[in-house]
């Protein structure tokens, strides 16, 4: 569904991404994992047309994203790690402009954006406006504005920052059910904890390149093998490349 | 194509929502804001045709000379909307936090850049086409046209001009970015702006208005002062769009509209031409110059980090809040490019204007009224500079303290001395660069001009910096991180607005006593110099008044909610 090709991105003499291989199937939920700066938002940015590659290719639903990025687009919702809203429309117009960027019929959209409202209980603020909105509510209207075109991947930078334990328990249940509905998503997080709670497969990049790739479950036993937390195990394999 | 205008009709959405917050101080805001608007407005009404008869009636030059006047004015004219175009272009087309939006959308990046550019267009050009429209309708006023040759001279013939304007500026851009990737930024944008200073000279070399009137006037007891001499114009003038207009201007007050008609023609396919150029590049190379760009911002702050005098790491004589605020500031300047480029461009007008005024000459023209009017024309053109960089970088100064004010407002930093720090650094560099500019433009005079001139452009520069920077404190927008943007604001609009009110109360002072004394060196009788200094007088007084109300007001907004 999402394959990454011996993806590469150099700034000058810095390599950001490092020969990135990955293939994510559909229905998964990848929590890509790494410390700052490890090139997870730089890949992200590959992922979506607003980094361009040095070498290497991205496909989503085998079409690739640099060649044919209007029809990869159209496949891909995309959740920044900052929001960008306008602030002086309302949540419900900023999720028809955005619809709309998807050529979806006013009838159908007006029905999506009433069952996102309802899932993701922004009800009471969607027709305020987004200047008015906290941290939470920002997120969740960016999240409502990345599934309103049923898009099959979807690629989430760093979704819970900042929010509160409410907004991140309805987050956590609406990605959750999207997956059970074999949609595929790819989130990078610093939270492990959500990791471990939601995701099937976890990836954790590392300077550039990829340096463990498995499902949760291998995860979780690598963890009860060392001994150690999640916390810990991810220390201690982030510190192992240095 | 519905994609498009789906766009752009969420655009125009935006553009007309008010503040959501209807309280009494956004009321009276607005209110304020609004009469500010009208009377300027109503001001460059009246004063464009008090302009307009002074030149025509008191200096006699005719209308040939005037019009040509005229095209020396809108050919500077283009060239501000030029650069200014550049470098808001390169905010609202490559920093925009929409742009990025845009991009992760499928929107095909030829609709992306429409949609900026038309954007960018009005976003900057409002405030400019009230003036326009405003001395437009005073001139129009003056030479008794009728409504229609008012909206032809409008329509077909200043928004092509503007929009030519316009357009050359994002090809420049396109260009800019492009060769950046190759020859590295600095580079490429000395080698612009030194095509800019080059055109400019050679424009005034080729066009020089005291060598055109000095040829005309000698012509003018025995012709009609209004007959047209093109022959006096060097063939290559003739094929700029600011010569069409005004020499369009020209021929529909002699009422010969179908010279005036073929133009205006000119002037719209030239402005289609721009136009379509612009859209066929920002179709090849937007996307591509998107992405250099990043990359370029991306190597540029990796290569960064080696000690400097400015370093925060580095041993400082200065106390420890005094350098934290300065240092901090200079990284945030020097790291914005689009405020290096516009200081890079201000400077080289700087030059220009010296190089300008170093051949003026003010004696000996045969008419004092005409070297009164230089004389405040210099003047007033050394106050305007002034005034575009303080709205340059004095207004934008609170509001670029950012989200991350919280940092400086949590610290135990009083409000005055953060201001007082603020504007400590630009604030010597305006002080600076204006007394330089009044000592040059005036060292050839007396003693006591020179010292009025010096003095008044001291208190006078004081007191723009004091109103950009109250009003930049009114007008506060920490989330904006774009200095430029902020500098084109409404609010940045309306503080220009209340600039060049301020800056034409100084020259009515300073009208009568210098022309008074144009005329006694002119007739060789005495003149007693000191009345010279008299209009010093109240205009420190009302300057002063100015300077504490806004110093007040720059204080009082960092006392508000954030």
């Amino acid at each position: 569904m999402l394959e990454l090709k011996n993806l590469k991105k150099n700034f000058s003499s810095f390599t950001a991404v490092n020969n990135l291989n990955l293939a994510i199937n559909k229905g998964e939920l990848f929590g890509f994992l790494g410390p700052n700066g490890a090139g997870k938002t730089t890949t992200i940015k590959m992922m979506t047309g607003l980094l361009s590659p040095t070498e290497g290719e991205i496909f989503i639903d085998g079409e690739n994203v640099w060649l044919k990025p209007i029809e990869s687009k159209m496949k891909i919702g995309y959740v920044p790690d900052q929001p960008f809203l306008y602030d002086k429309l309302t949540g419900r117009e900023f999720l028809l402009f955005s619809g709309g960027l998807y050529n979806i019929t006013k009838d159908k959209l007006k029905a999506k954006i009433d069952e996102l409202i309802d899932y993701l209980k922004i009800g009471s603020w969607i027709d305020k406006r987004t200047e008015e909105y906290s941290q939470g509510m920002r997120q969740r209207i960016t999240i409502a504005s990345a599934f309103l075109h049923e898009p099959i991947v979807i690629i989430i930078d760093e979704p819970m920052v900042g929010l509160d334990p409410q907004s991140a328990f309805v987050i956590k249940k609406f990605f959750t059910a999207q997956v059970n509905d074999g949609k595929t998503i790819f989130m990078s997080t610093h939270s492990l904890h959500i990791v471990e709670e939601i995701c099937t497969r976890v990836g954790i990049i590392n300077k550039g390149a990829l340096i463990f790739d498995d499902s949760i479950d291998a995860l979780k036993k690598l963890k009860e093998d060392r001994n150690n937390n999640l916390e810990e195990l991810f220390i201690q394999l982030t510190n192992e490349e240095e | 194509m519905s994609q498009l205008f789906y766009i752009m009709k969420y655009k125009l959405l935006i553009f007309m929502r008010l503040n959501s917050k209807l309280n009494f101080e956004t009321m009276l805001k607005n209110f304020g804001s609004s009469i500010i608007y009208l009377g300027f407005a109503l001001g460059a009404f009246w004063f464009s045709q008090k302009f307009i008869n002074f030149i025509v009636v008191e200096v006699k030059v005719g209308l040939f000379l005037l019009h040509e006047f005229i095209s020396m004015i809108l050919f500077i004219f283009f060239v501000a909307v030029n650069i200014g175009n550049t470098i808001v272009s390169y905010s609202t087309l490559y920093k925009s936090s929409e742009v990025n939006f845009l991009f992760s959308k499928p929107v095909p990046s030829s609709r992306i850049f429409v949609i900026k550019f038309l954007d960018n267009f009005f976003y900057s050009s409002s405030t400019l086409l009230l003036v326009l429209l405003s001395v437009l309708a005073g001139y129009s006023v003056y030479f008794k046209l009728n409504f229609f040759s008012f909206l032809f001279l409008f329509v077909f013939n200043f928004i092509p001009f503007i929009f030519s304007a316009g357009s050359l500026g994002v090809i420049l851009l396109l260009l800019i970015i492009k060769a950046a990737a190759k020859f590295g930024f600095r580079r490429v944008v000395f080698f612009i702006a030194a095509i800019y200073v080059i055109t400019i000279f050679l424009f005034f070399k080729i066009n020089s208005p005291v060598h055109l009137a000095t040829s005309v006037m000698k012509l003018y007891p025995f012709i009609d002062t209004n007959q047209y001499l093109g022959e006096f114009i060097a063939p290559v003038i003739k094929f700029l769009p600011n010569n069409w207009l005004s020499e369009a201007a020209y021929w529909i007050t002699r009422d010969q509209i179908s010279k005036a008609i073929i133009l205006s023609l000119q002037q719209i396919v030239i402005s289609v031409l721009l136009f379509i150029s612009a859209m066929e590049l920002g179709r090849r190379w937007y996307l591509a110059t998107w992405l250099k760009n990043i990359k370029l911002n991306a190597e540029k702050n990796e290569t960064k980090n080696h000690e400097t005098l400015f370093s925060f790491g580095s041993s400082s004589s200065l106390k420890s809040q005094t350098e934290a605020i300065i240092k901090r500031d200079i990284h945030l300047f020097i790291r914005e490019p689009s405020q290096v480029i516009h200081f890079i461009v201000l400077v080289f007008l700087i030059v220009i204007f010296i190089s300008s005024v170093s051949g003026i000459r003010y004696i000996g023209l045969g008419n004092f009224y005409l070297q009164t009017g230089i004389y405040l024309a210099v003047f007033m053109f050394n106050l305007l500079l002034i005034s575009t960089i303080s709205l340059r970088f004095i207004f934008p100064l609170i509001s670029l303290e950012g989200l991350t004010h919280w940092k400086v407002r949590s610290a135990p930093v009083d409000n005055k001395f953060l201001i007082r720090r603020k504007i400590s650094i630009i604030g010597s560099i305006i002080l600076f660069i204006g007394t330089g500019l009044s000592y040059y433009t005036s060292f050839r005079f007396v003693f006591v001009i020179e010292l009025m001139s010096m003095l008044t452009t001291v208190i006078a520069m004081i007191t723009i910096i004091s109103i950009n920077l109250g009003m930049g404190g009114l007008f506060v927008n920490y989330k904006e991180k774009n200095p430029i943007r902020i500098s084109s604001s409404q609010g940045a609009s309306i503080t220009f607005l209340i600039c060049i009110i301020y800056m034409l109360f100084i020259i009515v002072l300073l009208f009568e006593p210098m022309s008074n004394y144009f005329l006694a060196r002119m007739i060789g009788r005495h003149y007693n110099l000191f009345r010279l200094i008299y209009p010093v007088i109240p205009i420190a007084v009302v300057s002063f008044i100015l300077t504490s109300i806004f110093l007040r007001t720059a204080a009082n907004s960092l006392k508000k909610d954030f």
